[in-house]
């Protein structure tokens, strides 16, 4: 394309800059395409933590987010006492006050864990017997059985879980990283959601909530692929328009665009010029990420994928792709956690549907040298009772498992505890705002400093809590 | 994503204090407590010396000035006068540590100016001033402005000219008559002047040209519906429910209220006792009723498991928040664990406000809105129109039912007689199975691929076009033939709900029967007279199938997807024979695209078998209640009777049709106040803290009164003469419709942590002048008549270096339109859009698979057809979790919760749906079409017409030029390629031109660069 002549306008904005808006300001306002092109990404689009607050050991998220809420006790926390008391009362000591969802006003029965759990790797970490792969991959994980929260309804839970209140409206954790740190790429989205859903009926809702920016500017809140039709909405050229009929358009737009800049020096125009760009990039790099056909066989098998598939499995081989293509925060839900019956079989369905790709993910983030500063999480937003609703479980928010891997994160190592029933988090309890301030920590960032004014406070995505689990950074 | 800065950064970088406005007070100024020290001490110290008992750092409190200035062991933290002396300075400016105030660990650190600032403001006195939000408004006199050279229209430019001249700046000049028009129109009706109007105000040469226009402007329809959309934001208006499985509701009267409130300028107080109390009024009427409705805007859930304390808990305090930001620009939700921490709000005014609503009925968990969309209160208020008409079909359904009534059983005994003998005279020879024979053959006419799988069931699958129907065929081997049934299967591999091809329900507009008796035989068509269905959605009865109108439908409409079936009669029986068939024509909806059957069954039914038998019986083996069996079921068929039973079939499903489209909304219901207690760091589950009654927050003018206090008391006292901020909320935010900034910043916050207002003495003749007579209109006509108004947007480098964020206002602003009004301008610059105010929301085109998240029920959006495709933005149907996409992009905020102000990004999200989204790309085409319609000829003529019409002015020559530039080659390219033309011409639910012209093609590319330009979705 013939490039605008942007000569004068880039003197009248910048001494407009320089008087007005000030030199901070500066670097974020220009055009790549006028001055920006040879600076790193990073340097592009700054974050406002500069600079961080502490080297970071992570670089980027993958959190494998199983919503609906898994049971601990049939994944990460093995409790032979329960097995003992199975179909006996639950003790009146536990639950006595306690908020309880589904089973308020039901006679509460020990429900004794459904699948045998075994030691696996160097560590001998204990974990279900369902997950063999990610077995394989024990010495890398970080087992924390003491994770707690607030919110025992799925909705608030969940949005507890990604934005540190149970009322929507807050930022996500992935927009607060952006916000932080900025993005690390200039052709995608800087934080991605990916969805699947899995073959069990127990498909609760999510809200695009979950990866809001919240009051944040919207350019920070997550973007979900869809694995049918566009992968990002409206990616596609109308009909009968090529690429370079695209581009003609754009040039045209962007060609008189900066005409009416010169005329009024309004910066936003550069803005809108400078994403529309985006935007013409966006329509190649996204499909070039999607196919998947350039992967080599042993990779899809590997993961377990089938290309176009929509699978968890497709989207774990899609995360490795995005984490390589500098996304920083990506974010894969696969639903159908909720299991308040049935849980023998279902939970054997979901493991099966999870275990396998979720392994391969570590090891090939691992074989890649990617795992050292990709920090990789998983867990749901609670986790479910000791106590058995029919032969399924209910919510449960007083104790439950998540385990991370990378970034920063030591190996091979099980945190925190619950009491012998599997009910309340007793030995090193972690709440929902300290793995947030954790996580911000592996990216240098202090939790505490991280902040933005709205409606006249300072809001945090810890709030006024949050303390960082040192005992398990590396 | 990215990535670059927007005004909304501006704005944080300001908040953050990296910048110093050039305009802020030189050290020589004397400092005033409100505008420079507040900020300072709220900001850096209230949270640790403040309102927050809990918080306090040292039993030391900054906000009371008897406590700053009080002994504190052997010192004194403030001294007046005398900086020295006062410890609060040694504090600020020591250099140890331990000794530093703000503690070097806290986020809060002063910078050198402020504490200057501080230092002199105890050297001039330390004197503490009430906050400026909390004093009664007092009307200012308006300052004179000698010599002042610009314009002046209204006192609005002698209180902005006064402190122009005081800061040595002059404002630009006057924008021209093109961008006043736009701008106008924009600012007053959220759509852009046709060329034509613009035209005419250019040439005017009537001296009040500008004030005329003001007036037509204000008196459009469209006024209301401009204002509308912002009051929704702060309402947190929406149609759906927001938590969890965020099913839709019917709440769209209470949209329709605020429309109207605004056009026909329902004075502000009046508008807020309406909203707050309107159920509570003595002279309460539907209309207030439903504007009472504002109560229950707020999330609810059905969510199975929740505990209904803990979210009556949550409504209470989404209430709270939402009431004291709207009207109050108070972040009292900030109360609701711990005191506030910059205001005088503590946790005890928190549950005093939220117990004004004690008295709602409500409940925390909607048991029963899932399964039965029961989400408390409702009103249905039928127009007077609709209660006519229902009062008629009425009468017509009693006039029938007594007709039918008067043809006793005797007076059809000849013709019944005549029927058992034809039963009895039915040759038994033709061995016929005397079962049901399943369906053979199922189609479609518009391309659906429809299959039978088993026993007569058939699946749709393939293409799934717009508009379709089915035709069944199926063999006829039953003897006596009374009707048949449809059954509609739930399964699970369909999309959605599950029983249809998509949305969440089909509607069956008609069914249509033929009857071939043998192979000789022509097909004839059956008359059907009944229709009975096992359940329907409110507004579409079966009986809607076999009235002729392809308007009216059955349908289930939102609720659990399930099987249901409806049973039709047949006006005659009929015997079959081996060789006899039936085909049934099911014909769907066409105000319902695409929610076609999924998998169904056809099936014959049979005279009922007790009929049969009592048939065959005569003499003395006929008993009474043989007679009674056959009696019963003749009526159904007699032919005496059919005229009657088709007329009282249309009436009823006429009057059931008409019933689903009464207007339902819901309202606040008043009932025996809940108890409300403070709870102790905000948890619902613990039950002791204090016992509130309704009230005012303590720190301001109380509510005096013997009984509790209702919201109607609320309302009266938020829009007392005396309530210093009501007034000041609202004029605030008006003046940041008009001018882009508030006179204050910060339009939800007028507490300590907001902005001193620029200029406190203009806010406060606004607001005073607002409150004489509540007139919002007035206030309007007063903003946009001022000369400040009517400036240019252009700046110079003089204004840019003094007052770069313009809080001077010697000039206008740009920014860009908000995202209804993106698809409003599109609309309207290509002609496509539909002018009808209020109804039930619209859904217009949004990708598949977007609701694919959703459950309970599982659902899949069904986009609208015809009309409702091009309605103004703020009718799009509202889903909070997923909010149409392209809406969303633009920053319209999902409505979870209140908002005040839009952010504003610039991210190539937005560029990608305004060059791909299928909407914008039927509006390029419609503009290409439009323009080679009225543009006259030649491209230049064209191109003329174009800009006019979508910027309002002339494009300059080189601008032409490159848009000549893409015609030339888009033109070439498509008359190479004609297929490719055909494609892009090509949109759904708008056939393509016959002819591909590839004029026309290049002329859609031409019309996408026109709506894509910044300028475009810019008001100047």
């Amino acid at each position: 394309m013939t490039l605008p002549d942007f000569s004068l306008n880039r003197r009248a904005f910048l001494g407009r800059a320089a008087t007005g808006i000030g030199a901070l300001a500066l670097g974020s306002l220009l055009n790549p395409r006028m001055l920006g092109a040879d600076l790193p990404v990073e340097e592009k689009w700054p974050g406002v933590v500069r600079p961080l607050h502490w080297p970071a050991k992570a670089k980027r998220v993958i959190h494998l987010y199983m919503a609906g809420g898994p049971s601990h006790l049939e994944t990460w926390d093995y409790k032979p006492k329960l097995k003992e008391m199975h179909g006996k009362p639950m003790p009146d000591s536990f639950t006595k006050g306690q908020q309880i969802a589904q089973l308020q006003g039901k006679e509460l029965k020990c429900f004794g864990p459904q699948h045998d759990f075994q030691k696996f790797g160097q560590s001998g970490q204990e974990m279900c017997a369902l997950f063999p792969h990610l077995g394989k991959m024990a010495d890398d994980i970080c087992i924390i059985r003491s994770m707690h929260t607030d919110q025992i309804n799925h909705d608030p839970a969940h949005t507890l879980m990604n934005t540190g209140s149970g009322i929507p409206g807050r930022p996500s954790m992935g927009s607060w990283l952006l916000y932080g740190l900025g993005s690390s790429v200039d052709n995608l989205p800087g934080y991605v959601v990916l969805t699947s859903a899995g073959k069990g009926g127990q498909m609760q809702p999510l809200a695009a909530r979950q990866w809001s920016a919240g009051f944040l500017p919207g350019r920070f809140q997550g973007v979900r692929f869809h694995s049918k039709g566009d992968p990002v909405l409206y990616l596609g050229n109308p009909p009968g328009t090529t690429r370079e009929d695209q581009r003609g358009v754009i040039d045209a737009i962007n060609s008189l665009n900066a005409r009416h800049h010169a005329a009024t020096h309004d910066p936003e125009v550069l803005t809108h010029i400078s994403q529309y760009e985006m935007a013409f990039k966006m329509q190649a790099s996204v499909p070039g990420l999607m196919d998947v056909s350039t992967e080599p066989a042993s990779a899809l098998e590997l993961y377990g994928a089938k290309p176009g598939d929509g699978t968890f499995a497709s989207n774990c081989l899609l995360a490795r792709r995005l984490a390589e293509r500098g996304v920083r925060f990506i974010q894969l839900y696969h639903r159908d956690w909720d299991h308040h019956g049935g849980i023998k079989n279902d939970i054997k369905l979901k493991a099966g549907e999870v275990d396998q790709p979720a392994a391969a993910l570590l090891a090939d983030l691992k074989q890649r040298g990617m795992l050292d500063d990709t920090l990789v999480i998983f867990g749901g937003e609670f986790g479910r009772t000791p106590m058995g609703q029919g032969d399924g479980r209910d919510h449960h928010i007083k104790g439950f498992s998540i385990w991370m891997a990378g970034g920063g994160i030591k190996g091979g190592v099980t945190y925190g505890a619950t009491d012998e029933f599997g009910y309340a988090a007793v030995e090193n309890p972690v709440h929902v705002h300290d793995f947030h301030a954790t996580l911000l920590h592996l990216f240098g960032i202090d939790h505490k400093r991280l902040i933005h004014r709205f409606q006249g406070r300072d809001y945090r995505l810890t709030d006024v809590h949050g303390e960082v689990v040192k005992a398990i950074l590396a | 994503m990215n990535y670059f800065s927007s005004n909304s950064e501006r704005g944080l970088l300001l908040a953050a204090g990296l910048l110093l406005s050039a305009l802020a007070n030189s050290a020589a100024d004397s400092v005033s407590f409100n505008r420079d020290i507040r900020p300072i001490l709220s900001d850096k110290c209230y949270a640790c010396h403040g309102p927050d008992k809990n918080a306090r750092k040292g039993k030391f409190r900054l906000d009371l000035e008897a406590e700053a200035k009080a002994r504190r062991d052997e010192h004194f933290p403030i001294v007046s006068g005398q900086p020295a002396a006062s410890g609060l300075v040694k504090r600020i400016f020591a250099t140890d540590p331990d000794e530093v105030m703000p503690p070097p660990k806290s986020n809060s650190q002063l910078t050198p100016r402020e504490k200057e600032l501080l230092k002199q403001w105890i050297a001039e006195g330390a004197k503490y001033e009430a906050h400026w939000a909390y004093l009664p408004v007092t009307r200012p006199t308006v300052p004179s402005v000698p010599g002042a050279k610009s314009k002046i229209e209204n006192p609005i430019d002698h209180f902005l000219l006064a402190r122009q001249q005081a800061a040595g700046l002059t404002p630009v000049a006057e924008a021209d008559r093109r961008t006043l028009i736009r701008r106008l129109a924009f600012d007053l009706t959220g759509l852009p002047p046709t060329a034509a109007e613009v035209g005419a105000f250019v040439k005017s040469k009537d001296a009040k040209a500008y004030e005329k226009l003001v007036d037509r402007l204000l008196d459009s329809p469209r006024y209301g519906e401009r204002m509308t959309v912002n009051w929704l934001d702060l309402v947190r208006y929406a149609d759906s429910v927001g938590y969890h499985g965020d099913q839709i509701i019917s709440v769209w009267p209470f949209r329709d209220y605020v429309i109207n409130a605004f056009n026909a300028n329902v004075p502000f107080d009046r508008f807020t006792r309406e909203q707050l109390a309107g159920d509570l009024l003595t002279n309460a009427t539907p209309a207030t009723r439903i504007a009472s409705g504002y109560n229950r805007l707020g999330m609810m859930s059905t969510e199975g498991g929740i505990q209904d304390k803990e979210y009556l808990a949550k409504y209470a305090g989404d209430r709270v928040r939402n009431t004291s930001t709207v009207w109050l620009g108070a972040t009292l939700g900030c109360a609701e664990c711990h005191d506030h921490k910059f205001d005088p709000y503590s946790t005890k005014d928190f549950y005093r406000f939220a117990a004004f609503f004690a008295d709602l009925k409500e409940k925390g968990w909607y048991k029963d809105g899932f399964d039965k969309g029961d989400w408390g209160p409702q009103l249905k208020a039928p127009t007077p129109e609709q209660q006519a008409r229902l009062d008629a079909f009425d009468k017509q359904i009693a006039r029938h039912t007594a007709a039918l009534a008067a043809i006793t059983d005797e007076k059809l005994a000849a013709g019944r007689a005549a029927w058992e003998a034809k039963i009895r005279a039915f040759d038994k020879g033709q061995k016929l199975t005397g079962s049901n024979a399943p369906a053979v053959k199922a189609e479609s006419t518009a391309g659906t691929k429809l299959e039978v799988v088993k026993d007569g069931e058939i699946l749709a699958s393939g293409p799934l076009p717009a508009h379709d129907d089915y035709t069944v065929t199926l063999p006829a081997r039953l003897e006596h033939i009374a009707g048949f049934k449809l059954d509609v299967i739930r399964d699970d591999n369909l999309p959605g709900n599950n029983v249809s091809r998509a949305g969440t329900s089909f509607y069956i507009s008609e069914v249509e029967v033929t009857f071939t008796p043998d192979k000789k035989s022509r097909l004839q068509p059956v008359k059907i007279s009944g229709a009975t269905a096992d359940f329907a959605e409110e507004g579409h009865p079966a009986l809607a199938t076999i009235d002729g109108n392809p308007r009216t439908s059955w349908g289930i409409g939102f609720l659990p997807g399930r099987s249901h079936n409806t049973t039709y009669t047949f006006a005659r029986t009929l015997t079959g024979s081996p060789d006899a068939f039936f085909t049934v024509r099911i014909r769907h909806s066409p105000d319902h695209p695409r929610q076609h059957l999924g998998r169904f069954r056809v099936s014959l039914t049979a005279v009922p078998a007790d009929v049969l038998t009592a048939v065959q019986l005569t003499g003395e083996a006929r008993k009474e209640a043989h007679e009674k069996t056959i009696a019963k079921f003749y009526r159904t068929i007699a032919p005496e009777l059919e005229a009657l039973r088709s007329q009282l079939n249309l009436a009823r499903a006429e009057r059931e049709t008409l019933t689903g489209k009464i207007p339902v909304s819901f309202v606040s219901e008043s009932t025996a106040p809940r108890v409300m207690r403070v709870l102790a760091r905000g948890d619902w589950m613990d039950d002791s803290g204090e016992i509130v009654e309704s009230g005012a927050p303590h720190f301001l003018k109380q509510i005096v009164k013997p009984a509790r206090a209702t919201r109607l008391d609320l309302a009266d006292w938020m829009t007392a003469p005396d309530n210093p901020l009501t007034a000041r909320v609202f004029v605030n935010r008006l003046w940041k419709m008009y001018f882009g900034t508030g006179l204050s910043r910060n339009l939800d916050d007028l507490g300590a942590q907001g902005e001193w207002p620029q200029q406190l003495d203009l806010l406060d003749w606004l607001s005073d002048e607002f409150m004489t007579g509540w007139d919002v209109k007035h206030l309007a006509r007063l903003m946009v008549t001022s000369a400040a108004y009517r400036r240019s947007a252009d700046s110079t480098p003089l204004l840019e270096e003094r007052d770069p964020f313009n809080r001077l206002l010697t000039r206008q602003s740009r920014h860009r339109l908000d995202a209804e009004f993106i698809r409003d301008n599109a609309l309207a610059i290509s002609g496509l859009l539909v002018e009808q105010q209020g109804g039930p929301s619209v859904k217009p085109v949004q990708p598949a698979g977007y609701w694919a998240y959703l459950n309970f029920p599982r659902r899949e959006y069904a986009s609208d057809a015809g009309d409702s495709l091009h309605r103004r933005g703020l009718y799009t149907h509202w889903q909070r979790t997923f909010l149409h996409p392209s809406l969303l992009a633009f920053d319209a905020p999902t409505r979870e919760e209140c908002t005040v102000s839009r952010p504003v990004s610039d991210t190539p999200l937005q560029a990608l749906v305004l060059l791909n989204d299928p909407s914008y790309i039927e509006a390029a085409r419609a503009f290409a079409e439009k323009i080679l319609r009225q543009g006259g000829r030649g491209f230049d003529k064209r191109l003329a017409f174009a800009f006019e019409t979508a910027l309002a002015r002339p494009p300059k020559a080189e601008e032409a030029q490159v848009l000549h530039d893409l015609f030339e080659k888009q033109w070439r390219r498509y008359q190479a390629d004609k297929t490719a033309a055909r494609q892009l011409l090509t949109i759904e639910d708008a056939p393509a031109p016959k002819n591909a012209d590839p004029e026309l093609a290049a002329w859609m590319q031409v019309s996408r660069a026109i709506l894509n330009l910044h300028e475009t979705i810019t008001r100047e």
